[in-house]
């Protein structure tokens, strides 16, 4: 395959996860915003920083508030990172390549992007935030069903499944990054009822809410959460897990290519890490160092994967 | 005026039409236009659409898709086949000889100055063969028709016709919403044309490889085209490219891939000859491939259709294709010309100054139609524009007579009213033979009394059934 191509492929399923992991986000925050007494506008805030666009929101927006958040974050096309401009540009590499697509899968993104320009024409009214963002949400479990139901499980199908857990892995440590002086433990004595909040509001961004009190009988407790949204190979946005797809994708293409790639040996090293590691491992190695240092792996793994693939124009 | 429908000798309307029109009857308009927006709905998911050049927004737009069908009989195809390949014969030979001997002018046929001082020539061409002595592997031949008998050829498409894709969605689309009309129809199939393009070029090509990796060669994803070119390359099982993908190494022609690099034998390109390389064509050019030209000079790769093939549709070449056809097939054109005064000459420049308002004057290297004069419907203030340039350039133009083009009823919110079509079959040039598919692109103009069908311009298109014997 081209290796242009390939790109193309692999960062339509990046920008289409990443715009279902902030359409989660912004659920779980519209959420806690309605569910909590007074004006938090902590939520929205941790968001726009988290994902790397307060520079940009500050240079557009001179106070935080929900409506600038919701506007910024859904429907302004001059944010690079908003859902309007990540469906687009989604469809839009999906339109460089396809021919690399069946038709379902296509008119899956196009389809999503369609509906979701239209509903975005016009400032969103509360009434319509729940069903606008269910509907981005059900775009890429759309786009999953038809990849897994109609594309051959072939090279093509391995650089969109990277793109997804990539982003994915990245998107959950950058939640678990962000609020990682509520996971430690000591937070559990020193937190009051009001912050069981943040971590109902970290498992609902992760679509982890009821996995987790399903698997805890209820129970919050930081150490739980934090072991799970890392380690737990079963919740499919715990970054074991991603690592575990990353993994076996980059294992289908070397034996399809007949050879054994450094990006392959990258990604095998980090798996193994989250393998082995216990919730000791991370509190002994200090748990902010922890996510920084696997986010830089997991962009130098990006890095050596379009290296060895031959991505990129 | 001839409405191809309606002008039967009797109120079931012609032959062709009779089992159409009394399903028309049967039907509700309301429903019909309902199922109208359906269509371009599907079109729009299925993103046949195209960028129009020039609009900010990038806004896609989609072709305005009319579900009345326009119906060819089987007798009325075969004469217009035999016109049709005998006429892309005789464009084939005509490159073949102007790129080698040149005997054509050499006797006397067309002035030389015609060929050397063209812009569509292109003397890099000169001495070389491409493979299989094919020139023209995709041909477009747009015709009209004035009445029953009546057929003209309005032009050749000899570079990078496009509009294919067309032919077979609108058909997918008619099949997907009035399957009853094809069981009551013997209609000739068209969704075999990619394969067969597969086919003719492997079959060009078979001169120096077997089994080729075929591409389809697109300027990219904003070019209005965009659509046919994934949908040919996605049809035919081949990778879509753009010149940057493309790389010369030792000789050969390679893309990188996933798995290190892949060669490349045959180029379906759909970019123009100046965009190809800019090492020997258009230095200024981002779109192409240095070195592509020296590979295929050297027949490391084949190129579809050859560059330099445009010379073969140039409208200046145009008004001499019945001379053209006699010279090189020894038979008189099957097919008729539209008379056309070349500008170049005193005494027709005089008839078109004298003339203008009952013509049509084109530019000679012009497309899509701009740049073009319709004598009947310009105003006084136009026509005395046009006449100024005409005279400041005289040799830039051609000038035909208005042809009162045959109409296809369309579908209105009025019901149904006749609008003026034309059809762009498509054919396909390999050392084996010449097919053209039975079927092509009508193209309609929506505009009540208009002319001009050119989707740059608010034509639609409809799908064209070719009737079996």
């Amino acid at each position: 395959m081209l290796g242009r191509h390939a790109d193309s492929l692999f960062w339509m399923a990046r920008y289409l996860e990443r715009s279902e992991n902030l359409a989660r986000q912004i659920q779980a925050a519209f959420y806690h915003s309605l569910t909590r007494k007074g004006d938090d506008l902590d939520e929205w805030a941790s968001i726009i920083r988290r994902t790397g666009m307060a520079d940009s929101f500050d240079a557009k927006h001179d106070t935080m508030s929900m409506a600038n958040a919701l506007n910024f974050l859904l429907r302004d096309k001059t944010n690079d990172d908003s859902v309007i401009s990540l469906l687009a540009k989604s469809r839009q590499n999906a339109r460089s390549v396809r021919n690399a697509l069946t038709q379902e899968v296509w008119q899956s993104l196009n389809e999503s992007w369609m509906t979701g320009s239209e509903a975005l024409k016009r400032p969103v009214n509360i009434r319509d935030l729940p069903a606008l963002l269910e509907n981005i949400i059900k775009a890429s479990s759309v786009f999953r069903g038809a990849l897994y139901g109609t594309m051959l499980h072939n090279d093509i199908f391995n650089f969109l499944r990277l793109g997804t857990f990539i982003e994915r892995a990245d998107n959950t440590a950058r939640i678990v990054g962000s609020k990682y002086h509520r996971l430690l433990p000591t937070a559990a004595a020193s937190l009051g009822g009001s912050d069981q909040s943040q971590w109902e509001v970290m498992l609902r961004a992760l679509a982890a809410w009821r996995s987790y009190n399903w698997l805890n009988k209820g129970h919050l407790d930081p150490t739980a959460v934090a072991t799970f949204l890392i380690f737990d190979n079963r919740m499919p946005r715990s970054l074991s897990f991603c690592y575990g797809e990353i993994c076996a994708n980059l294992q289908d293409l070397e034996a399809a290519y007949g050879t054994s790639y450094a990006c392959g040996d990258s990604a095998r090293a980090i798996a193994q890490q989250l393998d082995n590691g216990r919730e000791a491992d991370i509190y002994r190695l200090g748990f902010r160092d922890f996510v920084s240092s696997f986010m830089a792996d997991s962009n130098q793994l990006t890095l050596a994967i379009s290296a060895d693939f031959n991505l990129g124009p | 005026m001839f409405d191809e429908m309606l002008d039967g000798p009797d109120a079931r309307g012609r032959e062709p039409y009779r089992s159409l029109l009394s399903w028309l009857e049967d039907q509700d308009f309301t429903k019909l236009r309902k199922q109208s927006a359906q269509a371009e709905d599907l079109f729009r998911r299925i993103g046949i659409t195209f960028n129009v050049y020039g609009d900010e927004d990038g806004e896609e737009r989609i072709i305005p898709f009319d579900l009345i069908p326009r119906i060819i009989a089987a007798d009325e195809w075969r004469r217009l086949e035999r016109g049709i390949i005998q006429r892309v014969a005789a464009i084939n030979a005509f490159l073949s000889d102007i790129y080698h001997q040149q005997e054509i002018v050499r006797a006397g046929v067309i002035p030389a100055s015609l060929i050397h001082g063209n812009k569509a020539f292109m003397p890099q061409m000169c001495g070389f063969t491409p493979p299989g002595n094919v020139y023209t592997h995709v041909v477009g031949v747009d015709i009209v028709r004035t009445g029953p008998d009546s057929f003209f050829v309005l032009e050749d498409n000899a570079r990078v016709p496009s509009g294919v894709s067309y032919m077979i969605e609108n058909r997918a689309t008619m099949l997907q919403m009035f399957p009853e009309l094809f069981a009551s129809h013997r209609i000739q199939g068209v969704g075999d044309y990619p394969k067969q393009l597969f086919k003719s070029l492997a079959e060009s090509a078979h001169t120096f490889i077997d089994n080729p990796n075929i591409a389809v060669l697109t300027p990219g994803i904003f070019n209005s085209a965009y659509y046919e070119h994934s949908f040919l390359a996605d049809e035919m099982g081949v990778d879509l490219l753009q010149g940057s993908d493309l790389e010369v190494r030792d000789g050969r022609v390679i893309i990188r891939t996933t798995a290190g690099t892949a060669p490349v034998d045959v180029i379906y390109r759909r970019v123009d000859d100046e965009f190809l390389d800019p090492l020997s064509f258009n230095p200024d050019s981002v779109l192409g491939t240095p070195g592509l030209f020296d590979a295929y000079r050297s027949g490391a790769v084949m190129l579809a259709n050859a560059p330099g093939a445009g010379i073969a549709d140039d409208k200046a070449i145009y008004a001499y294709m019945p001379e053209i056809i006699e010279f090189y097939m020894g038979e008189k054109p099957l097919l008729e010309n539209i008379p056309t005064w070349r500008c170049s000459e005193p005494d027709n420049l005089a008839y078109v100054l004298e003339h203008l308002a009952d013509l049509v004057v084109k530019e000679v290297h012009g497309s899509g139609g701009y740049g073009m004069l319709v004598g009947p419907a310009a105003s006084k203030r136009e026509l005395a524009a046009f006449s100024r340039k005409l005279q400041a350039n005289p040799s830039n133009y051609v000038a035909q007579p208005t042809l009162a083009l045959s109409t296809v009823p369309v579908l209105t919110k009025a019901g149904l009213a006749s609008r003026h079509v034309d059809l762009r079959p498509f054919v396909l040039v390999s050392p084996n033979g010449i097919r053209v598919t039975p079927g092509g692109l009508t193209r309609v103009a929506l505009k009540k009394g208009s002319l001009v069908v050119n989707s740059s311009q608010g034509g639609g298109t409809k799908d064209t059934w070719v009737l079996e014997a």
